[in-house]
């Protein structure tokens, strides 16, 4: 259960969050939707403590990211990047990620398994292509087994089998009861995958639902989408 | 505990320290010898011979220090990772400096013995590995406010090797309150290498704790 | 080839730690000037300061550090990743992307490098006589241009020198730290000079005697000779990083 609520920031002088507010349960996958710079990923960096807002909470399970125990078997978060030092090989760093919340060597190489880079286990993270990475820093996301996975722009970088692959998986998650919470400008995708879903524009929530009360009366998510968040500018390009 | 076997981890898997430390312990031994053959051959370079190679190798330290706290930022972005994994950010800074000092502690003692042992200045050995693992952790503390890995090893050397020979010229007697007194003269500079470091790691902390990563 | 050492120009000078070297290169030996004039003043009247011909250009080897940073960055900041999405980016790919010819990029670099450097040098080298004449001048004769013109080749050699050994390591932190010790005031280089002779041919202690009367060395060379001897180092450091450069991968 992740729950945000009035979350506002300013950063260098610019107001780039206004009282966002909205839930994602369990058991259901949320997607969160927003044109490029609309304060996605603002938002989930401060729902992961990595930010702090000015004002507002941003709760997982009832906590601040920042007041969790062994975090890592709470909540697994996916940003941009591997989130590794290039210099170290993927299993050296899936391996201290697991020291540091308790959890055991072996879980390095079952998440590698997971996200198929079994092969690449001794490869410097700096040698990876940007797949190979986005797909080490969901096995670092996995480490801890959690019961919640926040992702910002997962598909970023997968081919058409790496998409089809997250999508089964994120599924299967939220079938198994698990909380999804994921980011992405990408409509196509989110409508295929999301039950609820969260549209942010300009810092601003404008709205949040199931897939099909947001779509409404348009033909598709995607036209739902740019009728919300273009509107004012008039323009499409 | 976890964190700082997590912390440890990270450091030893980093080869950029390995080879930092190889190159420093290399670079120790040359002028252990230069001031060894330059005693031999009358040459008097009017320093403590046991501890002068210090003043140079303690620039191996610095950037050991530095670059163990910049890598965090470097590229990756490994410090989400980090921060992810253990959010309480007070509980992790602590846990780095007793990681970096654990493994500098050695390799410190392992350099202050080679340059001291030969100059019959056993006496200092302890003083010098201790002082050697403040400086790294001095090091560590200044690249964690600055978060990279060029402007900080700039201004540590530009302070330690420029700024401070400078002051120390102009006031040979007052000069006791620079961080790298305790370099040539431990009795008299140990006090400002401890104020010195826990400061450097107070203001790394506060930084972590207050600044969005 | 002009509009590839202006991209390189602007390249160099975009970049914030371009300037620290800038302003941290062009300010010390001035600022060193003026904090030490009254020591330097009491030292010339006590009368142990005697060889004066020296005041002001010695300063100039403290600014050193400028240059250095200079040389250091604009290679390795070609090796610095562009960003957290893909750890194996390096601008350095861009750059080969637009100039594809190796050979032509490594020149347009060398030149922006001399062209900020010479013109720092000259900024600072004029600053630091200047205040020398104004502070010290009936104790300082006015320096020999030919000397001025060798402290400003100094410099330039220098950040040539730090230029050539960033090329072979693709990493500004080793010849940084090698640098900076070796500009302290006991350098390296200097106490090699006491094991043996041959370190007066190091690259910086002949260097230095291009525009220094009266340096403590074993081994007195020429102002010609000595500039010749640090080219040559220099040459040599930057044919080595030169074939490197052109046949790594990126």
């Amino acid at each position: 259960m992740i729950t945000i609520d009035r979350v506002s920031k300013t950063k260098s002088r610019t107001r780039i969050l206004y009282d966002v507010s909205f839930e994602a349960r369990p058991g259901r996958v949320t997607g969160f939707l927003g044109p490029n710079g609309a304060g996605k990923t603002s938002t989930l960096r401060i729902l992961l403590g990595l930010d702090r807002p000015q004002s507002g909470t941003a709760l997982i399970c009832g906590r601040p990211y920042r007041k969790l125990d062994r975090p890592l078997t709470t909540v697994g978060a996916l940003l941009d990047g591997s989130g590794a030092h290039r210099a170290r090989t993927a299993r050296a760093h899936l391996r201290w990620v697991a020291a540091s919340n308790g959890l055991p060597d072996r879980r390095a190489d079952e998440v590698l398994e997971v996200v198929g880079l079994t092969s690449d286990a001794r490869k410097r993270a700096g040698q990876f292509s940007l797949g190979m990475s986005r797909r080490l820093g969901l096995a670092t996301a996995l480490l801890g087994d959690p019961e919640v996975l926040v992702l910002d722009e997962p598909v970023n970088g997968l081919d058409p089998a790496g998409m089809r692959w997250i999508r089964e998986f994120l599924k299967d998650s939220a079938a198994e009861g698990r909380t999804v919470l994921l980011s992405s400008h990408l409509m196509g995708e989110l409508a295929e995958i999301a039950d609820d879903v969260i549209v942010i524009d300009k810092g601003r929530v404008v709205i949040q639902g199931g897939l099909a009360d947001v779509t409404g009366g348009h033909r598709t998510l995607e036209d739902a989408f740019l009728a919300l968040t273009a509107a004012e500018e008039g323009g499409s390009w | 505990m976890n964190t700082v076997r997590a912390e440890l981890r990270k450091l030893l898997t980093l080869p950029s320290l390995r080879l930092t430390v190889l190159l420093t312990w290399t670079a120790n031994l040359m002028v252990t010898y230069a001031y060894a053959a330059a005693e031999s051959r009358g040459e008097s370079i009017g320093d403590n011979a046991a501890l002068a190679p210090l003043g140079y190798t303690q620039a191996g330290f610095l950037v050991l220090g530095v670059l163990a706290a910049a890598s965090e930022y470097q590229e990756g972005g490994q410090i989400r990772t980090t921060l992810l994994a253990m959010p309480r950010r007070r509980h992790l800074q602590a846990a780095k400096a007793l990681a970096l000092a654990a493994l500098t502690l050695p390799v410190a003692a392992a350099t202050a013995a080679t340059s001291t042992l030969p100059a019959d200045g056993a006496t200092w050995t302890p003083a010098a590995t201790a002082y050697l693992t403040l400086t790294t952790l001095l090091g560590a503390a200044v690249a964690g406010v600055v978060r990279r890995a060029v402007p900080a090893v700039v201004l540590l050397l530009g302070l330690y090797f420029i700024a401070g020979p400078l002051l120390r010229a102009r006031s040979a007697a007052s000069a006791s309150y620079l961080p790298d007194t305790a370099a040539l003269d431990p009795s008299r500079g140990a006090t400002a290498s401890i104020i010195w470091t826990l400061s450097a790691l107070t203001l790394a902390a506060l930084s972590l704790h207050r600044r969005d990563a | 080839m002009v509009s590839l050492v202006r991209a390189e120009l602007r390249k160099l000078l975009g970049l914030p730690t371009a300037w620290i070297g800038l302003v941290l290169g062009t300010l010390t030996a001035p600022v060193i000037v003026l904090l030490n004039a009254p020591y330097t003043r009491r030292a010339i009247a006590a009368g142990t300061l005697t060889d004066t011909t020296d005041l002001g250009l010695r300063d100039l080897g403290i600014g050193l550090i400028g240059p250095m940073i200079l040389g250091v960055i604009v290679v390795s900041s070609e090796y610095t990743s562009t960003g957290p999405d893909a750890p194996g980016a390096r601008q350095l790919t861009t750059t080969l992307t637009a100039v594809p010819s190796r050979r032509r990029l490594l020149a347009a670099k060398t030149t922006a490098l001399i062209l900020v450097v010479a013109a720092q040098a000259a900024v600072t080298a004029a600053a630091t006589l200047t205040l020398t004449q104004v502070l010290h001048g009936e104790h300082a004769p006015t320096p020999a241009p030919a000397r001025v013109a060798a402290a400003i080749l100094y410099w330039t050699l220098t950040a040539l020198l730090a230029y050539a050994i960033t090329l072979i390591t693709r990493n500004g932190i080793v010849p940084l730290t090698l640098l900076i010790i070796n500009s302290s005031v006991v350098s390296v280089s200097y106490l090699l000079t006491k094991v043996t002779d041959l370190a007066a041919y190091l690259p910086d202690i002949a260097g230095a005697q291009m525009f220094i009367r009266s340096a403590d060395v074993p081994v007195e060379i020429a102002p010609l000779t000595a500039g010749l001897v640090m080219t040559a180092w220099v040459v040599a450091l930057l044919a080595v990083g030169a074939v490197l450069f052109h046949r790594r991968d990126v």
